[in-house]
């Protein structure tokens, strides 16, 4: 019986993400071809303004693009399906390859951002509600509203200030030298500013909705029964509190997700490191419909997942959120 | 006298006086109000502040560090900084303003209606939120603005006010149904009150505080979207001055070490960020105020 319940939700949840996936591609292949640029400078560059009427029609025809957008988008779904989606107008490169060639430095940078961001921003948090009130904690909050303030690319722009043309500490752009090796201690001195760029800019966001949520927390009944109990601080705050804490900060782990992907991608064209962000940029300037439609789609996979698992971490561990049902019964029983 | 029942031995217990009505106006954010009151008065009043013309390009006269003739210097094509912070602050505000009013508006309206409708059109709604919400919004904004053709001041607000609603529409959305069972929506209803006028009279005066705290971060986050646009080229072009476009010159200013063009514009920037925040933070304490128990 529960097994089946599982596997239900498992395949309620997959159809959702297909859907969504299946939605989003149509979204962005109509805007994107509703977009007024010219998709063949993308290819030719700067020999499209001499081509001829016949040649720009042979180009056009070539590359599919004179169909009207239904056709075109039925013909990329037919090869999706089948595993091809397309050449890069402007690197002559299926578009697979091209993102594969980049997506590791994006995955570096974002990934492990992520990680500090959380494992951070869960710290501070305890520890201003630890201190609440105390002149750390106002000390803390202050810091922390203004670094959150900060636009990320101007963090980035005052980070290379300092530290690369000022102190010229630091590279302030690219993934490794160019010519180097990109050995690891190459790699992470460049990744250093751009990491703190990410890092510095979310924590406390997180962080202070950790410390507001314990707050709240820590004003609820059974609280002042652990204390009754005879339990410290350490405990009530560890095991008590941050227990009803952590559900909502998974659910939070992933809403934060496209927030995260997003700084990121400001931050990669800042620094022009050779990640996903950049080539986004870069193909929605360059209309390079292929590499942007992969490009959406992968992000918008990633987050679309991260929902899905996180509804499932609250549902594995608070049964009350698993399904709706339980939200249904309870305003019936209000109305 | 009835003594049915009688309570023995019970202390008598001090009643905590949680939270005592505070005076009107104290403890207002008041650093954060006179910053942006400053701000919205500078750009506002700077016709007749007697600054130089923002789009002048002095050419005698480019790249130079402040002094008394040029107060924050002048930029790398001469423009004098101090001018164009404030003639630029208009424009950035205005798009924050404007994309904010519209996107508060498409929320109200979507999520009162979601929150009304029945439930298979809610979950579509709801849904439909999701998928777009699933997007990072940077490339949502940098797409449409893709398709609106040369970006202007009101293409970007309008792009930023169409994809920044979706946050706001679904805290709407639940309030709404919260609010729509209760005897005062049924009595309004009974009396021949449209969904507007229920929608405006008595659902949009009961969840309103809950998304103040939501719209001024919105107008923050649509003045950090059109920087940072305008910044890497995608946004406003160079000749329309605002804070983002002035920014955008930070390449060759890193190149001739001229601190003041990435500085100033930014600090300035941040400073009305930080204060916008400040005053939502200080919505969004309003709320709830309890003593600890820890």
């Amino acid at each position: 019986m529960k097994k089946n319940k599982m596997i239900c939700s498992i395949g309620q949840k997959t159809l959702v993400f297909c859907a969504s996936i299946f939605l989003l591609s149509i979204f962005v292949f109509f805007v994107a071809r509703l977009a007024p640029g010219d998709p063949l400078e993308a290819y030719y560059g700067d020999r499209v303004e001499r081509m001829s009427v016949q040649e720009r029609m042979r180009a056009e025809m070539r590359l599919g693009l004179h169909d009207p957008i239904a056709v075109q988008y039925g013909r990329w779904l037919e090869n999706a399906a089948a595993g091809d989606f397309g050449i890069s107008y402007k690197y002559k490169m299926p578009v697979e390859e091209v993102i594969e060639s980049r997506v590791q430095n994006t995955l570096l940078l974002g990934g492990l951002g992520f990680l500090l961001i959380f494992g951070g921003a869960l710290l501070l948090g305890i520890f201003c509600t630890w201190q609440e009130g105390k002149w750390l904690d106002r000390l803390i909050c202050q810091v922390g509203t203004i670094t959150c303030a900060i636009p990320e690319f101007w963090l980035a722009l005052v980070l290379i200030l300092v530290f690369s043309v000022e102190l010229r500490l630091l590279p302030s752009s690219g993934a490794y030298d160019v010519g180097g090796s990109g050995s690891i201690g190459d790699r992470a001195v460049h990744l250093v500013l751009p990491m703190t760029a990410v890092v510095v800019n979310h924590l406390w966001y997180y962080a202070y909705m950790i410390r507001n949520k314990m707050l709240e927390e820590v004003r609820e009944e059974y609280i002042l029964l652990a204390k009754a109990k005879g339990l410290g601080r350490e405990r009530i705050l560890l095991v008590h509190a941050l227990r009803n804490v952590l559900p909502s900060y998974l659910s939070l782990m992933a809403i934060s997700v496209p927030h995260i992907l997003g700084g990121t991608y400001v931050v990669e064209a800042v620094f022009s490191y050779p990640g996903i962000g950049t080539l986004f940029y870069e193909s929605a300037r360059f209309q390079d419909y292929n590499l942007l439609m992969l490009i959406c789609l992968l992000s918008g996979a990633v987050v679309i997942l991260s929902n899905l698992l996180a509804q499932g971490i609250n549902e594995a561990i608070d049964p009350r959120m698993r399904s709706t049902a339980f939200v249904e019964k309870n305003q019936e029983v209000k109305s | 006298m009835n003594h049915s029942f009688e309570i023995v031995g019970i202390r008598a217990q001090e009643v905590k006086q949680i939270k005592q009505r505070r005076r009107y106006l104290s403890g207002l954010p008041w650093p954060a109000l006179l910053v942006l009151a400053i701000m919205i008065l500078g750009c506002l009043a700077v016709p007749w502040l007697g600054v130089r013309d923002p789009a002048f390009m002095d050419m005698a006269n480019y790249n130079r560090p402040p002094d008394m003739e040029f107060l924050f210097g002048t930029d790398t094509m001469g423009r004098d900084v101090f001018s164009c912070i404030w003639h630029g602050g208009r424009v950035s505000i205005f798009i924050g303003l404007a994309a904010t009013v519209l996107s508060t508006f498409i929320a109200v309206v979507y999520g009162a209606l979601s929150g009304m409708a029945p439930v298979w059109l809610d979950d579509l709604l709801m849904r439909l939120t999701e998928i777009l919400l699933s997007i990072p919004s940077l490339l949502l904004v940098i797409l449409l603005l893709a398709c609106m053709g040369k970006p202007n001041v009101f293409s970007i607000a309008l792009v930023i006010g169409l994809t920044s609603w979706l946050a706001i529409a679904k805290v709407v959305r639940t309030e709404v149904r919260q609010l729509a069972e209760a005897d005062f929506i049924a009595a309004a209803r009974i009396m021949g009150g449209g969904t507007f006028y229920i929608l405006r009279k008595h659902l949009l005066p009961n969840f309103l505080a809950s998304i103040m705290f939501m719209v001024v971060m919105n107008v923050r986050s649509a003045i950090v979207y059109e920087s940072t646009l305008s910044f890497m080229g995608l946004g406003l072009p160079l000749s329309v001055i605002s804070w983002g476009s002035m920014l955008s010159l930070s390449e060759k200013a890193l190149l001739t070490d001229a601190w003041w063009i990435i500085l100033i514009p930014g600090v300035f920037l941040a400073t009305l960020l930080l204060s916008l925040t400040s005053i939502g933070n200080y919505l969004r304490k309003e709320v709830n105020r309890k003593e600890s128990n820890l």
